[in-house]
């Protein structure tokens, strides 16, 4: 394992911030901590590369225990939000900054930061300012200058944030690339959703300094553990209906969704079936609706048509909002009303109460 | 334009203009006092309209007078004063701003307290002090008390306090100490502000009176300021000679000004709170 989290903790000021983490991110993989703000993430990425100390638990970096070592003696490289770049040296000297002060050899220097630069395609930047460089630019000189400390583990934190849409899926895709051709274990700090699913092939779905689940990026999108992983993966988000179980038999329950007027929704489980009565979460995935004759009656209030994909706003008679994703439709459903359902085989249930799923 | 905006400008330029004069006539006047004979100055004929040429004041001054010494008293004095203020203020700054410590914030509020405290309250224990070491007389008796400026201090923390904490851990994770932020990137990174401190300091220093003329009492040791007092002798005042002084002592500070005018403004802004 390259890095190993066991039991970690961490609070500030009496506030438990991180409550007894534990991880695995294999070597040379590519971990991603997600969730929404104030989940702990950030915290947890800089108690790995020792700038907040940690309260409980061991950090191991390739079977080394780093709990009690200084920041610079642990083999990783940072990149910020803000990038820190210095913006009174040039490029070269930022990328060279702790080679400098490692006093190593002025000709290893010089290589080193020219392969990170070849690598990120920055060979014509070298002698400009962090001032006079784009803001993709100056994301390529803060990954430069951790490339070139040739790390044992990577670590970002919301790089792209900073960044405008277009050049953030541009560097979404030079991230991938550059993980794959170094070969070594990054590990990513996003509040995207989206960045997460595209760059990682471990997700950590972080809520209030708790790990909610970790897996695949797939397994995260079909398989949630809880409501909350649910409704945080994917985009547009879970649709949520809580309903009642009205009858079970033979792997099928039967459930009427509150405020649906009587209309019912089959769902297939593999475990024990929630009793008669019982209250759940529906949870149905805007591509998983359909359009049907009957089914649950819904009035659409906006319908997006982006092309080869259309979402439908819809609301409940209840008010409630579903959204429906359609693909390569061309009926123009504005402000209609319709019946939709899902396949028993698509539909989630969470525990009513726990928000746990029931598989 | 308005003929109403044009006559408030006419206005506004014309009270400018008068106040610039009556700053500027004592100098042009000292100019034309310096540059006329000792008794051409006195006599009922010497008009505001300089009518002799006359350097022998200005050589009398120099050759004939300590004030190639003044000059280097002056120089050593301000010069080091400038360097140790601006050094230990820094380090002083970057430690109260940066560095987490018990009494942190009680070592900033005496800086704060100090800033209060007007240096006429302390003359006497410090003229006490500088007797005990025996410095009475000399360049340390002269530059010691005046080592401690707290506006400096106050200064670099506000500005020490805005750079981002991201860069520090950048240099902190790059294998970076204390010793390395602050030279080589907290100093670099304000290195503005550190030059219009260093100017302001080096003209205060150079034109400090009162101190000087306290801790000083041999001729040959005197500052500047202090040294034209003893251009008059027993037989009289001598004005040309003493304008000639007075003008050569300015002459340093005013072409540094001069120089780093758009600095200075800046410093005297930022430490008197105009701009932070």
């Amino acid at each position: 394992m390259s890095v190993r989290l066991t039991d970690v903790r961490k609070s500030f000021g009496g506030l438990d911030v991180i409550h007894g983490v534990s991880m695995e991110i294999p070597q040379g993989g590519f971990g991603v901590f997600v969730g929404p703000s104030g989940c702990g993430k950030s915290t947890l990425l800089r108690m790995i590369a020792g700038l907040e100390q940690t309260d409980g638990g061991k950090i191991e970096i390739e079977g080394r225990d780093v709990t009690a070592v200084e920041p610079a003696d642990r083999e990783v490289a940072m990149v910020f939000q803000s990038y820190a770049l210095y913006p009174h040296l040039s490029v070269y000297d930022n990328m060279a900054f702790s080679l400098k002060l490692a006093r190593a050899p002025k000709a290893k220097t010089r290589e080193m930061v020219h392969e990170a630069a070849r690598i990120l395609q920055l060979e014509e930047q070298l002698d400009k300012k962090p001032a006079q460089l784009s803001g993709g630019q100056r994301q390529r000189v803060a990954i430069g200058r951790a490339i070139v400390r040739q790390p044992k583990v990577f670590l970002f934190d919301e790089p792209l944030s900073n960044l405008d849409a277009e050049l953030r899926v541009q560097m979404r895709l030079e991230l991938t690339r550059l993980h794959r051709q170094l070969g070594t274990t990054m590990i990513y700090v996003t509040h995207d959703q989206v960045e997460a699913m595209t760059l990682a092939d471990r997700i950590f779905v972080l809520r209030s300094g708790e790990v909610q689940q970790a897996g695949a990026p797939l397994e995260l999108y079909d398989n949630p553990d809880n409501r909350f992983v649910g409704g945080f993966i994917g985009s547009p988000s879970m649709n949520f209906l809580p309903a009642r179980v009205s009858g079970s038999a033979d792997g099928m329950i039967t459930c009427s969704p509150e405020g649906g007027e009587g209309a019912t929704q089959q769902v297939r489980l593999s475990g024990e079936l929630p009793g008669e009565g019982a209250e759940v979460l529906l949870g149905i995935r805007p591509e998983h609706l359909r359009v049907v004759e009957g089914g649950l009656r819904v009035r659409v209030e906006v319908a997006e048509e982006l092309g080869d994909v259309s979402y439908l706003y819809t609301r409940m008679p209840d008010g409630r909002e579903i959204i429906v994703e359609r693909h390569r439709s061309r009926e123009n459903l504005d402000g209609a009303t319709i019946g939709i359902e899902a396949d028993p085989a698509d539909v989630l249930v969470f525990d009513g109460d726990t928000g746990q799923r029931m598989r | 334009m308005t003929t109403t905006r044009r006559i408030e400008n006419l206005i506004m330029t014309g009270l400018t203009c008068l106040g610039a004069a009556i700053w500027f006539f004592p100098i042009y006047w000292a100019f034309v006092t310096s540059i006329r004979s000792e008794d051409r100055v006195v006599s009922d004929e010497a008009g505001l309209i300089p009518d002799e040429f006359n350097l022998g004041s200005y050589i009398d001054a120099l050759f004939n007078t300590q004030m190639l010494n003044w000059y280097l008293n002056s120089i050593v004095t301000s010069v080091v004063i400038t360097v140790v203020v601006i050094i230990s203020g820094m380090m002083c700054a970057y430690a109260i701003s940066q560095l987490r410590f018990a009494g942190r914030r009680l070592l900033y509020v005496v800086v704060l307290g100090s800033f209060m405290v007007p240096t006429q309250a302390l003359v006497v224990t410090q003229f006490i002090l500088m007797d005990t070491l025996g410095a009475i007389n000399t360049w340390t008796g002269i530059i010691l008390p005046q080592l401690i400026v707290p506006v400096v201090i106050i200064v670099y923390k506000q500005f020490f306090d805005a750079v981002p904490k991201e860069m520090r851990e950048a240099v902190v994770l790059d294998g970076g100490g204390e010793y390395s932020l602050l030279f080589r990137i907290y100093l670099p990174l304000n290195w503005g502000i550190t030059t219009a401190l260093a100017i302001v300091t080096f003209i205060m220093s150079w034109n400090q009176f009162f101190w000087p003329f306290l801790v000083v009492t041999t001729e040959d040791m005197m500052t500047i300021p202090v040294g034209i007092t003893q251009v008059n002798d027993a037989f009289g005042v001598f004005y040309a000679r003493l304008m000639s002084v007075a003008l050569l002592g300015a002459a340093p500070v005013a072409i540094a000004y001069l120089i780093f005018q758009k600095r200075v403004t800046e410093a005297v802004m930022i430490s008197s709170g105009v701009k932070g």
